[in-house]
């Protein structure tokens, strides 16, 4: 028997702050060298958990606690953070505000420096830590020079000295694009098979699950509702119940009516045992499945032989594409591909060097930003970016009020975007008071108050679990049947792309490799090694079972809408 | 970053560069002093001479410190310019008393060799502390500028802010930019030739505002990241960053120390001992 690292006795724990607790009767051990997932929804009180783990409770968060927790032996009431940092060691979702220093072996070394480690002790330690996570060469490299995912791997080696053994990852995945995500699962998973007791808090099942995990908990309302491994987890019904996002093949597996069982090991999808299921996969993809009414409209925007360059770095090489009328089109590519820099050309935010966009035929460089703003919305990530006003009455108006409509008008407006976007009755909330997809609802609000024709989302779901996802994504979608908006999503999410668009146009290196129908360009692996990005579970079940990937996708695509309409 | 910042981040190569941060701190503050205690160009020339070697060594972007040289020098040409317009003889109050005239607009208004003197003295002055912040500014990078004022005795937590700002600083303004042009989607018009500069200092609210918002949301994970690996712990931080001492910061150190109490020396005779009424003038009658 394995010591105990982590033991939590019927504990729980209120914030200060709120009225109820938030975590409810915690009974939880877990061992030495173990690799466990808490997985959960938002708000489930993964990540409250996940700070009694590390000291942050009740260090920097004040409240009440009911039973104990004990982390390497102490009690973290009393051991305190300090000491409990020198076993648990945590890498948070910020990694651009845990990356506190100015260089990466600075980073790496911070916590050394805080034990006021010589300095002569602490090179050959933190050529070591970046040793373990591939970044030795880096060590002089700037923060603002490193992708999501290095600045990750620094974070993680920033955490990775002498007595560490414990290492805590809060949502690891949040913030990096797929394939960068796939490499820190790798990495985890090497970290953990160098005898690390490791704690993965996510969401995101089907990523993390790209490396065997030893036990998932799976928390709901501040309890542990599920404690055991991945497969009895897939088989069962509580994922959906509870909001998480089963892996893409499972959920084709359920349409195609399996009924699975863990034996069979449906945790991974290279290595399950397809054979009982076989023949109702089969029977699937014979069903007729209604084509997809497509209407293409009129063209609204095109941009032809467009180039751009930030300096000597060319953005963007000599893209040309059109979107029409109430289309819902995905800009995908991994971060940096270009996407990003075509939306903000779209928008008038930077203008091509060469070749022009126009908007029903109406060249945008004539056109100012703020003219542009009228037709073309863009919605950033982040909505606490965007929002200004306290109230969502006024936050909606805003634009308006600039551009001095008279009154009458700005009310009817904004009471249709209000309505459209289910937000009326909260009219005279204040803004901070409402969730985040709410916020994205205001934002989204503000610009159909200016009467915009498209709309460009950039990555809407970013950081959001499942029930948050599709709350936003049914949202736009519905808005986009109502009243036939065009949409752009700027994601390198082939989920979304996959449920929610008709049409991908892929970036890699600032060009464009593909621009086709979402089915055909994630059947394409060519395209996806391209672009750098992750193909889906679907792609490698189809290989499995010796079929075209496009039929498959085809398939589960006509399924869930399908699904969709019959709600 | 499109628009590269002039200090230097990844710590440089050269002779000077690869001194400790305690080092550079020591002798750039010493230095300051010396410029500031000084109105004699026999004590400033040398130290300008000095502070010229150094910044050639750095091998700088040279075009960035010529405009700003420029603009300096402009700026500190039309402060002597204006000392003269108030006071014309201003020169002899401090040579002795006498007014060598060279060349005479009117009866009030004239060219002296003494105000001269004096009005080249303090423009040298100014150019002095100018190449000796340069040199400084050129050779240390943040980290070491907060290991270095560590060094020499500033409490930790304060040299922690300011290596946060460096850091945090280039963060922020992009959080200002991507903000800025959702405004002016929206609508704020920010075109410097559209708008009047009251308006657009108000509209900057529009940007402020959500700014704070989500610096705050930062600063949060900030300080639980900063919590989390033990920042505070002990009462003393040793830096990643200050290098050990060389042979070569010894002979700075104690040229540092030597120039320190000569600095001393001169203040305590020249200043409180026997306060000075003149300035050195090659010229006196």
């Amino acid at each position: 028997m394995k010591n105990p690292v982590i033991e939590f006795h019927d504990f729980g724990f209120r914030y200060a702050s709120q009225s109820e607790p938030t975590l409810h009767g915690i009974n939880l051990t877990i061992f030495e060298g173990e690799k466990v997932l808490i997985l959960g929804p938002s708000g489930s009180g993964k990540s409250t958990l996940a700070n009694c783990i590390n000291g942050l409770i009740p260090f920097s968060f004040k409240g009440e606690s009911t039973g104990e927790v004990k982390v390497a032996g102490m009690d973290t009431r009393h051991a305190g953070i300090f000491s409990l940092s020198k076993h648990v060691g945590t890498v948070l979702q910020d990694s651009d505000a845990q990356f506190v220093a100015l260089s990466v072996g600075e980073d790496i070394a911070f916590a050394l420096e805080n034990q006021a480690v010589k300095r002569s002790m602490m090179i050959p330690q933190v050529i070591a830590a970046a040793s373990i996570v591939g970044m030795q060469d880096f060590l002089n490299h700037v923060p603002y020079a490193l992708s999501g995912g290095q600045k990750q791997k620094v974070s993680l080696a920033g955490v990775l000295h002498e007595h560490v053994d414990i290492v805590l990852f809060d949502e690891p995945l949040a913030s990096l694009d797929p394939k960068a995500g796939m490499h820190a699962v790798e990495l985890i998973d090497d970290i953990h098979s160098q005898g690390k007791t490791v704690v993965i808090i996510e969401h995101r099942l089907e990523d993390v699950l790209h490396r065997e995990v030893d036990r998932i908990l799976v928390m709901d309302e501040g309890r542990i509702v599920f404690d055991g491994d991945a497969d009895t987890l897939l088989c069962g019904k509580l994922l959906p119940e509870i909001g998480i996002r089963e892996p893409l093949f499972i959920t084709q597996m359920h349409h195609a009516g399996c009924v699975l069982h863990a034996d069979d090991h449906p945790s991974s999808v290279t290595r399950f045992n397809l054979d009982p299921y076989r023949d109702s996969l089969l029977n699937f993809i014979q069903t007729e499945i209604q084509p997809k009414a497509h209407y293409p409209g009129e063209v609204l925007i095109e941009a032809t032989n467009v180039r751009f360059s930030y300096d000597t770095q060319e953005a963007i090489k000599n893209i040309s594409f059109q979107v029409r009328k109430g289309e819902k089109i995905a800009f995908i590519g991994k971060n940096g591909a270009g996407k990003s820099t075509m939306a903000k050309l779209l928008c008038g935010i930077v203008r091509p060097d060469h070749g022009s966009i126009t908007y029903q035929k109406t060249d945008l460089k004539t056109w100012s930003i703020r003219e542009i703003g009228e037709k073309i919305g863009f919605v950033m990530q982040n909505p606490n970016q965007m929002l200004v006003k306290n109230i969502i009455k006024e936050e909606v108006a805003f634009a308006l009020t600039l551009r001095n409509l008279p009154q009458s008008e700005i009310d009817e407006r904004v009471q249709r975007a209000l309505t459209v976007c289910g937000l009326w009755p909260m009219r005279n909330w204040p803004v901070s008071a409402v969730s985040y997809g709410q916020r994205k609802r205001i934002t989204v609000a503000a610009m159909l108050a200016l009467d915009t024709e498209v709309l460009i989302l950039d990555e809407p779901t970013a950081g959001q679990d499942y029930r948050h996802y599709t709350e936003i994504m049914d949202f736009l979608d519905d808005l986009n049947r109502q009243t036939g908006i065009t949409i752009i999503f700027i994601t390198h999410d082939m989920h979304l792309a996959i449920e929610y668009t008709d049409r991908a146009i892929v970036f890699a290196d600032g060009e464009k490799i593909a621009d086709d129908l979402v089915v055909e360009v994630l059947s394409d692996n060519e395209i996806i090694e391209k672009a750098n990005l992750k193909q889906t579970s679907l792609y490698t079940l189809a290989l499995r079972l010796g079929l075209p990937a496009q039929t498959l996708v085809d398939h589960f695509i006509g399924h869930e809408r399908e699904v969709k309409i019959h709600e | 970053m499109s628009k590269r910042i002039f200090i230097n981040i990844v710590p440089g190569k050269t002779f000077l560069h690869r001194l400790s941060g305690k080092t550079k701190v020591g002798l750039f503050i010493v230095c300051i002093v010396y410029t500031i205690m000084s109105f004699d160009l026999r004590l400033l020339a040398p130290l300008m001479f000095l502070s010229l070697i150094a910044i050639v060594s750095l091998k700088p972007d040279w075009k960035v410190i010529i405009v700003l040289f420029i603009a300096i020098f402009l700026m500190n040409f039309f402060n002597i310019f204006l000392y003269w317009v108030v006071k014309p003889n201003i020169g002899s109050e401090w040579t002795g008393g006498t007014s060598t005239i060279l060349y005479s607009f009117s009866s009030y208004y004239f060219v002296s060799l003494e105000t001269l003197w004096y009005l080249l003295v303090r423009l040298f002055k100014m150019l002095t502390s100018f190449a000796v912040s340069m040199a400084f500014i050129l050779s240390i990078t943040p980290s070491e500028l907060a290991s270095g004022l560590h060094g020499l005795g500033v409490p930790y937590k304060i040299c922690t802010v300011v290596s946060l700002a460096f850091r945090y600083i280039p963060d922020i303004s992009r959080d200002y930019e991507n903000i800025k042009v959702s405004m002016q989607a929206r609508g704020v018009e920010m075109d410097l030739r559209k708008t009047p500069i009251l308006k657009r200092l108000k509209q900057t609210i529009y940007i402020l505002f959500p700014l704070i918002i989500t610096s705050f949301d930062r600063i949060g994970n900030i300080a639980n990241a900063l919590d989390l690996r033990g920042y505070g712990l002990k009462k003393d931080r040793t830096y990643y960053a200050e290098v050990e001492p060389t042979m070569m910061d010894r002979f700075f150190r104690w040229s540092t120390l030597a120039l320190f109490i000569f600095c001393l020396a001169w203040i305590v005779s020249r200043n409180i001992w026997e306060p000075a009424t003149k300035m050195w003038f090659p010229f006196e009658v």
